[in-house]
């Protein structure tokens, strides 16, 4: 990268968000900023400091001035922002990202790999290129999930094999399935909402357990993705039993798929980084946010999976009543479709979640009115729970500005207390 | 309704395919048409080795069939014979002394035709379709090593049906290619791996994929002692990597180079990238040639870093190509590639092999 001049001069107006390399030499900056004037730097450190305090990490909107715009209507702070000390650019990578870990050296590599997978996902749709390939930012970093290799030969022969059996449109029908996969998998890859980021992040560093695609074509007779589908596997059955049954791990894998739904948890601070490796794009829980991802809310509604989230899901009243849901839930995650469950990239059920959560989890008490439509879309019942049926604990927690650990509600806040 | 969205198509370049009446772009290299090509798609081409008198090729197509051909110093070419699978041809190799010819088809099997009966017979079987197939010969054994999409690489002594040895690989095995002592394999997932043939086939080393993108094809080069060191591994992204084995400096000896794509210097319109579908070396030059999706092939010069040549666009993709054994030809096959999906699919469009001769064209840039 070239290096900027401006900051060498000490006044970039972009600071952080410069695409110029800024050469860290903390001597240079501390000394550099000696000369304009002393006082003032010093005053600008406690103003700074004020800033931090009050930049809650839940509000994503007020960090933005910092460091969102690249028009910054505060000039004088870009000149700041170049020559500033390592310790405030961390105090305002915290504000704008809890989830990224305190060096803003990291911080830049990591907007640097979300801007080059934006980017490579422009081109890739734009370019006309074959779609059905496996994908990675950076050359020796592991395979992004939600990507499936598919050789065009493979996928030649299928159509042949489909033709011979006069099942031409049950390939057709695949084909639309995986494109439609693609697509809003690299939309959700341009887009970058915080959830995508976290679990692209995670992605990077962690690599991802992602199995073999078994083609779904294997099954002549088969509608559309018969079982094997996606890259729904026995990785993606032990992440299962992870949210099952690890109460820790589990948050911490629900956490970087929906931050946005327990509020501001910073007791999950450290969750992503934790976390194993996330098989899918962004598994979200159905609690509370109707609004987390652009697919359909349940399973249950979208029409080509409810033919597989209903076997999956009629299931589970009788084995949460058998006690250890692990070995009932994984299977039949495992072997519904892509859609209902874990391997779906592009659409996300959540309601199989809160089910399955409610049981093991042996924190705070297990609500047994947690509603269990097992087929009846009625949703409100289950994404947000009327306030009367909440115990004064919960509702204490709920209205709380964060929860506290050890005592995090197992039902979904009630509407009222949501300011969407 | 179109599942691959717009696409600068083939013939809408220039010369239309289409409006125009006279220019027909099947051959806009006029280069020597093979004659009787085969029905479908050709997946595979392979000359004879040294051993051999004359040039023979041999083709594997869609259609199930390897044909062979003699290819004559004039440029003749003369159908010879033929061979039938259950299935579609994906990989052709011949033996070293020019005998024997090996398939692999989406039946599941390999064969071994010996030419000089004209029979063939079965010397391999895997689970699924077998994608790569290419004769070992060592100081202590000879084999045929089969890459195929059940995640194995097995290798077999045409006489016995049980394989002498069977690795497993990560994930299906896209391409592979051999020079004794070095076999490279490349899989799905960007898996690659570089396996030592000395004594018997061993896994040497698991390599981070230099690409982004699903593999494609792969070929190795030799060094000037004609010693395997290296490989060019290319993309569905209209890239290829050179990457060396064991390089004095990987971070500058290891490259990749951006190929197959169009509007090369208009920024303003996104590019349209296609795949490479095919590398080869030339046996003497070490320059590369390379096949893509875009219905173009180039000559490089990798030790230059630097484009020889690129020629016109076909009509269709070029799926295959490969050089003879003194690298005077060079053939490539003019097919579709299922590249754009089934839509684009046309059974009744005629396929085409081309030979050019390649003694001149290939030759390096100033040699340093």
């Amino acid at each position: 990268m070239t290096i900027c001049q401006f900051f060498l001069q000490g006044r970039c107006r972009f600071g952080d968000r410069c695409w110029n390399e800024h050469p860290r030499s903390g001597g240079a900056g501390g000394g550099r900023q000696q000369q304009p004037s002393g006082s003032n730097r010093r005053g600008w450190n406690t103003t700074s400091q004020r800033y931090s305090s009050v930049i809650q990490p839940s509000s994503f909107s007020k960090s933005t001035p910092w460091g969102g715009s690249r028009d910054q209507e505060k000039p004088s702070f870009g000149s700041f922002d170049s020559g500033a000390s390592a310790s405030r650019n961390r105090g305002f990578g915290l504000s704008q990202n809890p989830f990224a870990s305190p060096s803003s050296d990291e911080d830049k590599d990591e907007k640097k790999l979300l801007e080059g997978i934006v980017k490579d996902m422009e081109v890739w749709e734009s370019s006309g290129q074959w779609m059905f390939s496996v994908y990675s930012p950076v050359k020796k970093t592991p395979n992004i999930s939600g990507f499936t290799d598919i050789s065009p030969e493979e996928l030649r022969l299928e159509y042949h094999n489909f033709l011979t059996s006069n099942n031409l449109q049950s390939y057709l029908n695949s084909i639309q399935q995986l494109i439609n996969q693609w697509r809003s998998r690299v939309n959700e890859l341009k887009s970058l909402n915080t959830s995508t980021k976290i679990a692209l992040l995670s992605d990077v560093k962690d690599g991802v357990n992602q199995a073999a695609p078994t083609f779904g074509f294997g099954s002549r007779q088969a509608v559309t993705f018969g079982s094997p589908g996606f890259p729904v596997n026995n990785s993606s059955s032990d992440s299962a039993q992870n949210f099952s049954f690890k109460a820790g791990s589990g948050f911490a894998t629900a956490a970087s798929g929906s931050t946005s739904v327990f509020g501001n948890p910073p007791a999950f601070g450290a969750a992503p980084s934790a976390s194993s490796a996330i098989t899918t794009s962004t598994p979200a829980f159905g609690f509370g946010k109707p609004e987390i991802t652009s697919a359909a809310s349940f399973s249950f509604k979208s029409p080509a999976a409810s033919g597989f989230g209903s076997p999956g899901f009629s299931g589970f009243p009788a084995s949460m009543a058998a006690g250890p849901v692990g070995a009932p839930v994984a299977p039949a995650f495992g072997s519904s479709s892509s859609v209902a469950g874990f391997g779906s990239p592009g659409s996300h059920s959540h309601t199989a979640f809160s089910k399955s959560s409610s049981d093991t989890f042996g924190m705070s008490s297990i609500s047994t009115s947690l509603p269990v439509s097992n087929g009846s879309t009625t949703t409100d019942n289950v994404l947000f729970t009327p306030k009367d049926q909440l115990t004064a604990e919960e509702l204490e927690q709920f209205q709380s500005k964060k929860f506290t650990l050890g005592k995090i509600p197992l039902k979904p806040p009630p509407v009222e207390l949501l300011n969407i | 309704m179109s599942l691959f969205g717009t696409t600068s198509g083939f013939g809408t370049s220039g010369t239309s395919m289409f409006g125009s009446t006279t220019t027909d772009n099947h051959n806009p290299m006029k280069d020597i048409e093979v004659t009787s090509s085969p029905d479908d798609s050709i997946g595979c081409l392979s000359f004879s080795p040294p051993t051999l008198p004359g040039n023979f090729l041999i083709a594997g197509s869609w259609a199930n069939d390897v044909r062979c051909w003699e290819v004559q110093d004039s440029g003749q070419t003369i159908p010879k014979a033929q061979q039938m699978h259950t299935g579609p041809v994906l990989d052709v190799c011949w033996s070293d002394d020019g005998s024997k010819v090996f398939t692999a088809s989406c039946d599941k099997t390999a064969k071994m035709w010996d030419l000089n009966s004209n029979q063939a017979i079965q010397i391999a079987q895997h689970d699924a379709p077998v994608k790569t197939i290419h004769w070992i010969k060592a100081p202590n054994y000879s084999c045929v090593m089969t890459g195929s999409w059940d995640k194995t690489l097995k290798f077999w002594d045409t006489r016995s049906s049980n394989p002498m040895m069977v690795l497993q690989l990560p994930e299906r095995c896209y391409c592979a290619d051999v020079i004794y002592p070095m076999a490279v394999v490349a899989t799905a997932e960007r898996g690659l791996i570089v396996y030592q043939l000395e004594n018997q086939p061993s896994e040497f080393r698991r390599i981070e994929s230099p690409l982004k993108h699903q593999h494609r094809c792969v070929a190795i080069f030799k060094d000037k002692q004609n010693k395997p060191t290296g490989f060019a591994l290319g993309s569905i992204e209209g890239r290829v990597a050179i990457h060396y084995i064991n390089p004095p400096n990987p971070a500058k000896d290891n490259f990749t180079f951006k190929c197959h794509r169009s509007n090369g210097t208009n920024t303003s319109a996104p590019q349209d990238i296609y795949a490479v579908n095919g590398i080869a070396f030339h046996p003497v030059h070490g320059t590369l040639a390379t096949v893509g999706s875009d219905g173009r092939f180039s000559f490089w010069d990798k030790d230059a870093r630097t484009k020889l040549k690129t020629s016109e666009q076909l009509d269709q993709p070029i799926s295959a190509c490969c050089f003879n054994h003194n690298g005077n030809i060079f053939a490539y096959a003019s097919s579709y590639d299922w590249s754009k999906g089934h839509e684009f699919y046309n059974p009744q469009k005629k396929n085409y092999i081309f030979l050019r001769n390649a003694a001149e064209e290939l030759k390096p840039r100033n040699k340093k």
